[in-house]
């Protein structure tokens, strides 16, 4: 398998508007945690899999842009840094026997307020981990407050240099617009100081509101308000305006990285987060870790939530597995389209049918010639992307295919 | 078979909430009819519907047998009502059904005109009255003075008045007693030929239509042929029985007693309330008094979401029919909507209720138009046009008058509230006609106001809420009378949707128009390019306001891990866009077709 995501659902503190399988005060479990970590990947790595043995690799439909990515590791969470570097060494070693670490892009997501410090962030890296994703989310210290952030923005800019000086040289930095309160000349500056801080990569998300999250309880009780959907809509054209002008490529929805000399007619730019170009792709990829989710066509599964019973399923012996699902045709298709539209290489017609195994016109002639009169998709090289006005309203044509 | 002279039908004539259906609970737990264990909350309210809006639609009668002090057996028939202005049709029969009524009044609100309005009715019929005071344990209740209400209303002693509370059962013995006692036996006559008052009917899919009846003279047994005077229908008596309360067969019906009669037919209108139902071999000469065929008052056209679903909606209604024989409806298409029906209805609860039986029981998205009332239309060419779907209405120049339907209306209130009464009426065109006290504190008024005010537009509740509840209303059509009224369109992205169009009063077209384009811009949600909405008389336009377009909707996030809900979510997003209706390129929700209605309820909550 080239790609793995692990996940590490521990945190200091909760953030106000996360729904990710992450628990606050937990730390007394991590040990236990760790070693049931090890034992679910060395599962894998023996060819287990949930729901039986995995189906044969003539049914994998292989892309040629999928396998053209490197092997990838994801260390996401949760905070993974709340792990020692020793827990971490034992992950990788054991997450090694199924995607080899020579070559591989290793990712793992940084909490700018636990980052501990020059020596860990260098033990990190000396692990093997060469790719480092902080949530930084905002400059504003009271923007930081409401989202329950436990760093202030100059901790932030600290951990990231402290990451740079410690030999990261691919750095993603999570940032959030959309925020309470947040004004349109504070995103500007906000992206014009964070440009000049000549990150390689940054995420830059459009505020999700989740139910069942402290934030969502406070919105709609009134206690706190949102920009209007017009304004987080002047946001997002700023940040593609001067991210582009400042040489950043605009790759997918949410992404950006830093433009490079790549091989030429590269379809995605050498910064580009080779993982999350896997899920945009459709790939196969294996998980580990409570609360994962894995996709090997034609499954996909999720692990156990809990941590208690996520390391109790474990310790009895078997995958920690949750629910599996087999998934049809149809959804194959679907997903290919809705994951690749996201990005601005959008989906190539060899690559859709590589992975669907029929032409992309034998399935969506009808849909993709509506899109494309609507002006929300663009067909051009034998690919089919968004327009830019597809990419504002991106669900009204993601929709079509589900 | 109990004897023409142990026999007593009764009713229960009540305000709504003021006990009737605990009192009727009560009365089947000490005949022992049910079992306390048996009993559910409001058994007499067989549908969930009915009971979630805590009134009754469909009359029931339940037989109870009670042993009383004399040592006699007596079978006690109990007719329930339907409460609601909207079915005031249906309770002139089940009261005509009856030889007594048992007035429940609430020991805190007093007599109300619902009640009265029954009360009269039951006095017309010539029903012996036992007055109950009810809630008497209740905090705020003033029985003795409810009890003279009483005396000085309908002229019976106060201290004939039974002083209840039939949540704690206190002074049910006393009622049941004063049933046999003070209530006559049913009058009839054995031995004329056999006659029978429908007074209410529901379709059972495996025995037909059930008449609900009162035997007035002679006897019916299983299999006779019938004859229904009133609509001409032939049938046989497949069963016949009474409700324990389950439907139990009985050899025989005679007179004097309340049952049913399983007839096999397969429409209500064929087994119309208020019809005489007579043996074919023997028929009566003269059918009873006081049959006339249900009367819808107010329309709308019902159309489904989905227009394949357009068989389905024609058989669901069909199905309805067979209950309800108020309800009509014809097809009819629509520019904006295509094809549905023009559908009639008692009143705007009525209305709602059929929408709700028909998304919940038939699981259909639907879509209602503005309602209506029926206009007579005099063109200029000297043709008159009934038109009760504004989009029909001719050219303004083609219109020589229009006539609306007018009624008359009731109101008693505490007098405090006339000022707020008379304001209310006044702003929806009613005019002054009567006014008297019915004690002190106490006045009964009538005015006459245009049907449309009334049934269209949420009077009822309006009524309510100005009077913290107090005042109560009853209404009879009182003929046509011309009135300056106008047709408004809507036009949505520079086109008219019929389905919008409403007919207003000329001096109320204006706030209505920009209501409206208001109410819609709110309901109608962001598309991807501006819609402009308009309100216009003929081709002027009056008022307009814009949907901006949709600037930003895409999923900021979306990994691996998220896939599954990330679907979810734009699945539910498709499922919303379904349940909306194109009309040409625009997404128009459910809702803003209900925009006027919603206009009013705003209204209401101020």
């Amino acid at each position: 398998m080239n790609h793995l995501y692990i996940h590490i659902p521990f945190c200091h503190r909760r953030c106000s508007y996360c729904d990710f399988n992450t628990y606050a005060n937990l730390e007394h479990r991590i040990e236990a945690y760790v070693a049931a970590l090890c034992a679910e990947l060395h599962m894998l790595a023996e060819g287990a899999f949930p729901g039986g043995p995995l189906p044969t690799r003539a049914e994998q439909r292989p892309s040629p842009e999928a396998d053209a990515l490197p092997p990838t590791i994801f260390l996401g969470g949760g905070t993974p840094t709340m792990l020692s570097l020793d827990q971490l060494e034992r992950v990788l070693t054991a997450a090694s026997a199924i995607v080899p670490l020579e070559r591989a892009e290793i990712t793992s997501e940084a909490n700018p307020g636990t980052v501990l410090g020059r020596d860990y962030l260098r033990g990190l890296r000396a692990l093997g981990v060469n790719r480092l994703s902080m949530g930084v989310q905002s400059l504003h210290d009271s923007t930081l407050r409401v989202l329950g952030r436990i760093h202030s923005a100059d901790e932030a800019r600290r951990s990231y240099e402290e990451a740079r000086e410690a030999g990261f040289d691919n750095i993603n930095l999570d940032f959030i617009f959309g925020l309470p309160g947040q004004t349109q000349a504070q995103w500007e500056a906000t992206l014009d100081t964070i440009i000049a801080w000549g990150v390689d990569h940054f995420s830059l998300y459009s505020l999700i509101l989740e139910e069942g999250t402290p934030l969502y309880a406070q919105v709609t009780a009134g206690r706190i308000r949102l920009p209007e959907d017009d304004a987080t809509a002047a946001m997002y054209e700023a940040a593609m305006e001067r991210l582009g002008a400042a040489g950043y490529t605009h790759y997918e929805i949410s992404n950006w990285a830093r433009e490079s000399v790549g091989p030429p007619g590269a379809l995605f730019p050498e910064r580009a987060c080779a993982h999350n170009l896997a899920y945009w792709l459709n790939s196969d990829y294996l998980a580990a870790g409570a609360g994962a989710h894995g996709h090997r066509y034609p499954r996909r599964y999720h692990n156990i939530l809990g941590v208690d019973d996520y390391i109790a399923a474990v310790g009895g012996g078997r995958l920690p597995c949750a629910e599996w699902i087999t998934l049809t045709p149809g959804d194959l298709r679907a997903e290919t389209m809705l994951m690749g539209l996201r990005l601005s290489a959008g989906v190539g017609e060899a690559h859709f049918a590589a992975r669907c195994g029929l032409p992309l016109d034998a399935a969506y002639s009808d849909t993709l010639a509506e899109l494309a009169a609507q002006g929300l998709i663009v067909r051009h090289q034998e690919r089919v992307r968004l327009t830019p006005r597809g990419r504002m309203l991106g669900n009204q044509v993601f929709q079509r295919f589900v | 078979m109990t004897s023409q002279n142990y026999i007593r039908n009764i009713c229960i004539i009540a305000h709504i909430d003021h006990g009737k259906t605990t009192l009727s609970d009560r009365l089947l737990e000490m005949t022992s009819t049910i079992s306390q264990r048996e009993r559910r909350d409001q058994l007499l309210d067989g549908m969930d519907l009915e009971r979630e809006r805590g009134i009754t639609i469909k009359a029931k009668a339940v037989r109870m047998m009670y042993t009383a002090k004399d040592g006699h057996s007596y079978q006690i028939n109990l007719i329930d009502t339907p409460g609601h202005v909207d079915f005031a049709l249906e309770v002139s029969r089940s009261i005509a059904a009856c030889d007594g009524a048992l007035l429940v009044v609430d020991a805190a609100q007093g007599i109300e005109a619902q009640t009265l309005a029954n009360l009269y009715l039951a006095l017309e019929h010539d029903l012996a009255i036992i007055p109950v005071v009810n809630k008497i344990d209740l905090p705020g209740a003033h029985p003795e003075e409810v009890a003279e209400e009483i005396e000085k209303v309908i002229g019976i002693p106060a201290e004939e008045a039974i002083m209840a509370s039939a949540k704690e059962g206190i002074g049910v013995p006393e009622i049941l007693e004063a049933i046999v006692a003070r209530i006559p036996p049913p009058r009839g006559n054995a031995q004329q030929p056999a006659r029978a008052l429908i007074f209410d009917s529901h379709y059972d899919p495996y025995k037909g239509v059930i008449a609900y009846v009162r035997v007035v003279d002679g006897t019916f047994t299983a299999r006779d042929r019938v004859l229904f005077m009133g609509t001409a229908a032939h049938a046989e008596t497949l069963e016949l029985g009474v409700f324990r309360p389950a439907m139990t067969p009985l050899p025989a019906l005679s007179t004097g007693e309340v049952g049913y009669i399983a007839t096999g037919l397969k429409t209500v209108e064929e087994c119309q309330v208020g019809d005489t139902i007579t043996l074919a071999e023997t028929p009566a000469e003269m059918p009873l008094p006081g049959y006339r065929p249900a009367k819808p008052m107010v329309f709308a056209g019902l159309y489904p979401v989905d227009s394949n679903a357009y068989p389905e909606l024609r058989d669901a209604l069909e199905k309805l029919k067979l209950n309800d024989a108020a309800l009509s409806f014809t097809p009819e298409s629509s520019a904006a909507l295509g094809f549905g029906f023009r559908c009639g209805f008692l009143g705007l609860l009525h209305m709602e209720i059929v929408r709700e039986r028909l998304e919940r029981e038939y699981n259909l998205d639907l879509l209602i138009t503005a309602p209506s009332v029926e206009y007579q239309v005099l063109r200029t060419d000297g043709e008159i046009l009934t038109v009760s779907n504004p989009s029909e209405m001719p050219d303004l120049g083609q219109i020589a008058a229009i006539e609306e339907p007018v009624v008359l209306i009731s109101v008693i209130a505490p007098s405090r509230y006339i000022g707020a009464i008379m304001e209310l009426v006044t702003t929806r065109r009613g005019t002054f006609e009567t006014m008297e006290y019915l004690d002190p504190t106490r006045v009964l008024l009538k005015y006459r106001m245009p049907l449309a005010e009334i049934v269209i537009d949420f009077f009822y509740d309006q009524l309510k809420s100005r009077t913290q509840g107090y005042a109560s209303l009853d209404y009879t059509l009182a003929g046509y009378q011309e009135a300056d009224l106008v047709k408004l369109d809507l036009l949505v992205n520079q086109a008219p949707v019929d389905a919008l169009s409403l007919i207003v009063h000329r001096d109320f077209a204006y706030q209505r128009g920009r209501d409206l384009v208001e109410r819609l811009r709110q309901l109608i949600p962001r598309q991807m390019f501006e819609v402009p909405i308009q309100a216009a008389i003929g081709s002027k336009v009056i008022a307009r306001e814009t949907v901006r377009a949709m600037r930003k909707d895409v999923l900021a996030k979306c990994y691996g891990g998220d896939i599954t809900r990330k679907r979810k979510l734009l699945e539910k997003q498709k499922e919303g866009k379904k349940r909306m209706k194109m009309v040409g390129n625009v997404e128009i929700p459910q809702e803003a077709f209900m925009a006027i209605l919603s206009l009013n309820e705003d209204a209401r909550e101020d």
